[in-house]
């Protein structure tokens, strides 16, 4: 059992036994009348709202309504002390009579959250513990309970400032000032909450407005009625009725405040289906994404494809074309002209180097041998040496990477020199590949005009989605005049 | 045999690659054509054949701009057109039906082009 739930079950066994106390000084007590009713309403109100407010504080640890619920039930028995025949007991009991209602403005006040909203309604409640405390000792120091029209059989009041009834009279007139301020306010308070509720908070308000207004009116009526001199029936039956009404109020709290529960659960239902419904989004859009990316990699293969044919064809074959006649005119002039032979030959040769040169350029492109058999250094050394702008290799890797990092880090490079020497009109450029915290970072920068965009048609959006199916990530920065950045970084364990 | 003509047969040749258009050049010359003029690409050919009237167009199939097909079925609609003989580093099964559907006399795979292969098109 926890530290908590021992503490809560004493309190209930306190409150059992204060509300018998109670209920033993009202039911002996020379000066209450009826005893009976009162004793119930004591009881009744006292026991409904502790047992409440224990099993709320039990249930809610971190809310206060529960302790404020538990607080009003004790301080009920403090009416109690104000029946008993001991003019000291008796001054103690009317001392904090009025005390349970302040609590029960704080309580109302700060419903369902248990705390403050605003500085008024803190003003509120202070001035009703103010009311019931100071103000209410202050005005026990000048009343002569002997000399009340209710009070006949009262005990002597032992603190009684003799003599000064006008100040009485002026305190309590300020406390039915405060107090009309208080309970108007109140009214005011839980009437604006209820207006801005949503459906699933009022279901949390209802119960206590509902129970609480018509406690009001009861409590009210019962007061005039008093005050009016109807027949006791009809005085001792609405005096039953706010009883009753008072009491299941603390049972209303309950039920309000175990709806929020509901209510709470209802929010993180209705949160955790937003989160979801944004995850959906995210990852619809990641999905048509990687959608657009597979299609863009396809069509790249079949660019790749048809870039292949158009430089055999555009050049190998020409040459190898020109080649043929060449040799063909040369067979045909063999022994007629031996000069024009020697020239036809000599042109088919240097025809013959340049398609070899081609072809070794183009099989490179499809696949660079030297990346595949010495790794990413050789490869970018190759690159450098033959890029017509200069490169400076500040790093490589000397280790051996995955084939597939490899492959897409020196097409990064060899792309990005290719722009650089298409577009850049650059002096040098930089080449840096480092593996560096489980990543490759692959860095090409050039000092040229700048301007470069992943949609140019560059090949860059090629780079990036050859980045992206390795969970890389991409980028180009590239301002007008201030030479272009190319950087990728993929993960590499 | 060329040689023996009176008039040599004057020809356009058009290719955008100039090491073939040297090539053809120097072929067709040394088999007794008059190479009167070269083009790069279709709408140069077109306005060389208006303003040269060759006797032969040595066309290739695939140009920059519009194609050889292209280049002969304009020929034919403007009327009075040169014999045309298509040709291409490509070979005859590469483009289907559309040799057998052009104007042009033949077709020669650049591999296969001399002066006799020419004569037996247009001779």
């Amino acid at each position: 059992m926890s530290g908590l739930r021992r503490a809560l079950l004493a309190l209930a066994a306190l409150a059992i036994l204060a509300g018998v106390g109670a209920a033993a000084l009202i039911l002996t007590s020379d000066h209450t009348t009826p005893r009976g009713l009162a004793a119930a309403l004591i009881l009744t109100a006292g026991w409904s709202f502790a047992g409440t407010g224990l099993y709320a504080w039990d249930r809610r640890p971190g809310n206060n309504i529960g302790p404020l619920m538990t607080a009003i039930g004790f301080t009920f028995f403090f009416q109690g002390l104000s029946s008993s025949n001991n003019e000291v007991v008796f001054a103690i009991g009317i001392i904090g009579s009025s005390l349970p209602y302040a609590i029960l403005i704080h309580l109302l006040v700060t419903f369902p959250a248990g705390r403050f909203e605003s500085r008024f309604q803190r003003v509120v409640v202070g001035a009703a513990y103010l009311t019931t405390t100071v103000l209410q000792l202050g005005w026990a120091f000048f009343i002569d309970p002997t000399k009340q029209s209710d009070c006949g059989n009262c005990p002597e009041n032992p603190i009684l400032i003799a003599g000064h009834e006008g100040v009485a009279n002026a305190i309590n007139a300020v406390q039915v000032l405060t107090a009309t301020f208080g309970i108007a306010s109140t009214v005011a308070i839980v009437y604006l909450r209820w207006r801005r509720s949503t459906p699933a908070q009022r279901r949390v308000l209802t119960p206590v407005v509902l129970t609480g207004g018509v406690a009001f009116t009861i409590l009210l009526a019962q007061l005039i009625l008093s005050e009016a001199g109807v027949p006791q029936a009809v005085e001792d039956g609405t005096y039953i009725a706010a009883i009753v009404v008072f009491a299941s109020l603390p049972f209303a709290f309950l039920l309000g405040l175990l709806r929020s529960r509901i209510g709470k659960a209802e929010e993180i239902t209705t949160a955790l289906s937003a989160e979801n419904e944004q995850l959906n989004a995210e990852l619809q859009a990641k999905v048509e994404e990687l959608r657009a990316s597979r299609a863009r990699i396809v069509e790249a293969g079949y660019a790749e494809r048809r870039r292949v044919e158009r430089n055999l064809h555009d050049g190998a074959q020409q040459r190898l074309m020109a080649l043929t006649m060449n040799l063909r005119l040369a067979r045909d002039k063999l022994g007629e002209d031996p000069a024009t032979t020697g020239e036809l030959l000599d042109e088919a040769m240097e025809e013959l180097a340049a398609a070899t040169a081609e072809l070794r350029e183009l099989a490179r492109g499809i696949h660079p041998v030297l990346l595949s058999e010495r790794g990413l250094r050789a490869a970018l050394g190759g690159l450098a040496e033959r890029s017509p702008v200069p490169v400076e290799l500040v790093a490589t890797p000397a280790e051996r990477l995955p084939a597939p990092i490899e492959m897409a880090a020196y097409f990064v490079v060899a792309e990005a020199l290719t722009n650089v020497a298409r577009y850049a009109e650059a002096e040098v450029a930089t080449v840096r590949v480092e593996r560096r915290n489980g990543t490759v970072e692959v860095e090409i920068r050039d000092d040229g005009v700048g301007g470069a965009e992943l949609d140019a048609g560059t090949g860059l959006r090629g780079l990036e989605d050859r980045v992206g199916a390795l969970e890389g990530s991409f980028s180009v920065t590239s301002r007008a005049g201030e030479g272009t950045t190319v950087e990728a970084s993929i993960p590499c364990a | 045999m060329k040689d023996n003509w009176l008039v040599s047969t004057s020809v356009l040749i058009v290719d955008d690659h100039p090491s073939f258009r040297a090539g053809a050049r120097r072929m067709l010359e040394a088999s007794g054509y008059a190479v009167i003029g070269e083009a790069a690409d279709g709408e140069a050919a077109l306005e060389a054949v208006r303003e040269l009237r060759p006797d032969l167009v040595l066309l290739d199939v695939q140009l920059p701009d519009i194609d050889g097909f292209e280049v002969a079925a304009r020929l034919e609609r403007a009327g009075a057109a040169p014999a045309i003989v298509l040709t291409s580093s490509r070979d005859r099964a590469d483009f289907g039906d559309a040799l057998a559907e052009s104007p042009a006399r033949g077709f020669i795979a650049k591999g296969e082009l001399s002066g006799s292969t020419l004569a037996e098109l247009t001779g």
